[in-house]
């Protein structure tokens, strides 16, 4: 049930913040990937920092990443069956032999196919994610999302003391 | 208005957040560390691994493992190996790479083979781990050996059920009986188309026309000679019939007698029914001491196996299972690199170890190891073993650098108390004492030569008490309980497909000579009851079938006889009055 509130102020602070539907929406595409691709992996570091260091939407990272995390585990199987195909391709052979032997690259975990395959998936999903997310942002905020936000149970949650947390990584103007 | 793309005021909540879990790696680093090892090791041993301490030091790249205990994969309550202290010197850079790079490692305190509370072998599906396929293929390589049983569990020799459906000489007698009576048949179909009365009848009427003919009477002589002829067409037939006869006769008494092989056959098939004690001295040294021989060249061989999945030849791409996950684990490749470093190389173990570890001044001796690595290829050289002292000599050699891996094993322990081992389906228990065992084991590609032997010269026997007494047990107690020498040797051979194993021990002649002199007069009467079945059940088939044939033997050749006599007389008459009518011989 917390968890579920916990979406939920996410989900609403994202809609809501200061931030343009650009940057809620690169947060979003940010957040998919931490969500689609195992978490415990070198690029998910460089990932989060990016959610940290842009000036991208912090919730709608960490809403989009709750919200991948399920998708993610669902789609293993394609991942598994994507990263298969790349790592056994004779042609990309070259490649990932200069990757595996090259400092750093290989704590990615890359040569793993559930791994390769989720990261390039989400990379490919990245893009329309990012373009899918700016639209209907703006078009939320051009039609119900003034309503939302004089609503009693809006206040109540930017009222929380967890959207003070959420205040310190809301997007610069 | 503009949008700034960074967001500075974060990069101090960031940085806090890495500090956090630079404290947290300080703080339980090792413990994680722990925890991997442990992990990693318990999926690449096939059993328990477990470690008190670990201490991974970056900056000198030092890592300190105590209290390393490695349960053994075959015994429950056994470890394989325990060791006081490991220290590895390890290269940090090549980490970057996710590459581990022992330079040295000292190990000491190594224990083998002590005891533990708990059942330190793994659980669950072996088929989803290297270890355990390992162990399912040595388990099903070793099931293969064929074990002569010692039949010596009831001291009784069994006669057991004679069925006729396994004797050989009843459905011969059998078939032999239907061929008879067809052959009766077919010649009785040849004896009445020979129609021989109307050609005899014709004959006795030109005789009697004859008798009273005189010599001109030309058309009565003529007839004469036209009935010699017709009797010598019909001794003709009757001569092609007699030698079909004889043929089909000859041919039913083979039948006949070859019922008497079928029934020597039939001797050596209820031989085999009977539940007899082998007498044989090498299957006896094959039934006491084959399945203590297998079980070590099982594990030799889940050694090498093992070694062969993590070492594998050449350079080409290797999935291996990935980490362990809620998440899929897919799958992990390696591509290793000419040149490059091997994925895990350990370039020298100095290792320290103690030999009857519960002895009041157990003896320590020392061993190294050279270029154990998960890619022999690229480091180019065989994996060696080798620790010799005064009184144990062991050394191993593991070489995956060539297509084709080859794998020698080698160790020999003297004058160190020997493990007791109990007989199969005996109730008696060898304890060698102190003596000497050797194992040599050699894998190239799929061809194997193993060897394994032990000599005690003090040797104890101790009888079960928890079992009841049995003739058997007795009997085997007799043979052995006075001798003091025990000198085994098992040997394997051939390939992994198709090996083949003999066992010889100086207690197989004393056995089967024991057995001899104790069973030899009841194997004989059981021989001779089982013979006198035998004959019971196939005489009272094979007698009558017999009788039928001699029957029909003289049957058809005394109606051959008669029909050619007849024949003959007929013609001689004819002939005779001929003769005198005209005085002219007849050609």
């Amino acid at each position: 049930m917390l968890t579920l509130v916990k979406l939920l102020q996410s989900l609403v602070k994202a809609l809501h913040s200061e931030g343009t539907p650009g940057q809620v929406a690169a947060g979003i595409a940010l957040g998919s990937i931490l969500g689609l691709t195992p978490l415990v992996s070198l690029h998910n570091a460089v990932v989060f920092g990016l959610i940290v260091l842009l000036n991208v939407s912090f919730p709608a990272a960490m809403l989009a990443w709750a919200v991948f995390v399920p998708v993610g585990f669902l789609l293993d199987p394609v991942f598994d069956r994507i990263g298969h195909t790349l790592l056994f391709t004779p042609s990309l052979t070259p490649l990932w032999t200069s990757l595996y032997n090259m400092p750093v690259v290989p704590l990615t975990n890359f040569n793993n196919t559930v791994t390769l395959g989720s990261l390039v998936f989400s990379l490919v999903f990245f893009v329309p994610l990012f373009f899918m997310s700016r639209w209907g942002i703006a078009r939320y905020r051009a039609t119900i999302g003034e309503r939302v936000k004089q609503s009693k149970w809006y206040r109540a949650v930017t009222a929380s003391k967890v959207y003070n947390l959420y205040r310190l990584f809301r997007p610069e103007p | 208005m503009s949008v700034r793309i960074f967001r500075w005021r974060a990069v101090g909540p960031l940085l806090g957040f890495a500090i956090v879990a630079g404290v947290l790696w300080l703080l339980f680093g090792d413990r994680v560390a722990r925890r991997a090892a442990e992990k990693m090791g318990t999926a690449i041993v096939g059993a328990k691994v477990e470690i008190q301490r670990l201490h991974i030091d970056l900056a000198r790249g030092d890592v300190t493992v105590r209290g390393l205990t490695v349960a053994s994969p075959h015994e429950a309550l056994k470890n394989l190996v325990q060791a006081d202290e490991l220290t590895a010197d390890l290269d940090v850079v090549p980490l970057l790479e996710k590459k581990i790079v022992i330079d040295r490692l000292a190990a000491t305190g190594l224990r083998f083979g002590t005891p533990r509370e708990t059942d330190g072998r793994v659980p669950g599906d072996p088929s989803a781990s290297v270890a355990g396929r390992a162990m399912t293929e040595a388990k099903a390589w070793s099931q293969q050996f064929q074990v002569p049983a010692l039949q010596l569990a009831t001291g009784k020799i069994d006669v057991g059920t004679l069925d006729p459906r396994n004797l050989s000489a009843i459905p011969g007698a059998e078939a032999l009986a239907a061929r008879t009576d067809s052959s009766r048949r077919a010649w009785q179909r040849g004896l009445d188309s020979l129609r021989l009365a109307p050609t005899l009848d014709s004959a006795r009427a030109t005789l009697q026309r004859l008798r009273g003919a005189r010599a001109t009477d030309l058309a009565a002589v003529n007839e004469a000679r036209r009935a010699i002829y017709q009797l010598k067409r019909a001794r003709g037939r009757v001569t092609t019939l007699e030698r079909s006869v004889t043929g089909g006769l000859a041919s039913l008494r083979a039948g006949a007698a070859g019922l008497d092989s079928l029934k020597q056959r039939d001797y050596a098939t209820a031989k085999g029914l009977l539940k007899l004690p082998s007498l044989d001295a090498p299957e006896i040294g094959a039934a006491l001491f084959a399945p203590t021989a297998v079980a070590r060249f099982e594990r030799a061989l889940y050694w090498t196996q093992l070694a062969r999945q993590y070492m594998p030849p050449g350079l080409q791409p290797r999935p291996e299972a990935g980490p362990p996950r809620r998440r899929r684990a897919g799958a992990t490749v390696r591509f290793p690199r000419e040149h490059a470093l091997p994925g895990f190389l350990l370039r020298t173990a100095e290792l320290s170890f103690l030999l009857d570890p519960t002895a009041a001044g157990p003896k320590r001796y020392a061993g190294r190891l050279t270029g154990l690595t998960s890619d022999p290829a690229l480091y180019g050289r065989p994996t060696l073993f080798n620790a010799s002292a005064p009184a144990v000599a062991a050394g191993a050699m593991l070489d995956h650098v060539h297509a084709t891996p080859r794998d020698t094993l080698g160790a020999a322990v003297r004058g160190m108390p020997l493990p007791t081992f109990q007989l199969p389906s005996l109730p008696v228990r060898i304890e060698p004492g102190r003596g000497t065992v050797q194992l040599g084991f050699a894998l190239r590609g799929d061809t194997i030569d193993a060897r394994w032997g032990v000599r005690a010269a003090g040797v104890r026997w101790a009888r079960d008490s928890g079992v009841a007494a049995s003739p058997a047990g007795d009997l085997v107690w007799r043979a052995i309980s006075g001798i003091a020498d025990l000198d085994v040797t098992a040997g394997i051979r051939g390939t992994l497909a198709h090996p083949r194993l003999s066992v010889r021990s100086n207690l197989d002649e004393a056995i089967a000579a024991r057995l001899r002199a104790v069973v030899g007069a009841e194997v004989a009467a059981a021989e001779k009851k089982l013979r006198a079945e035998v004959d019971r059940q196939v005489d009272a088939k094979a007698g009558p079938v017999r009788a039928q044939v001699t029957a029909l033997q003289t049957e058809v050749t005394g109606r051959l006889s008669e029909q050619r006599g007849r024949l003959d007389q007929a013609q001689k008459d004819l002939e005779t009055r001929l003769r005198e009518l005209t005085r002219i011989r007849v050609p």
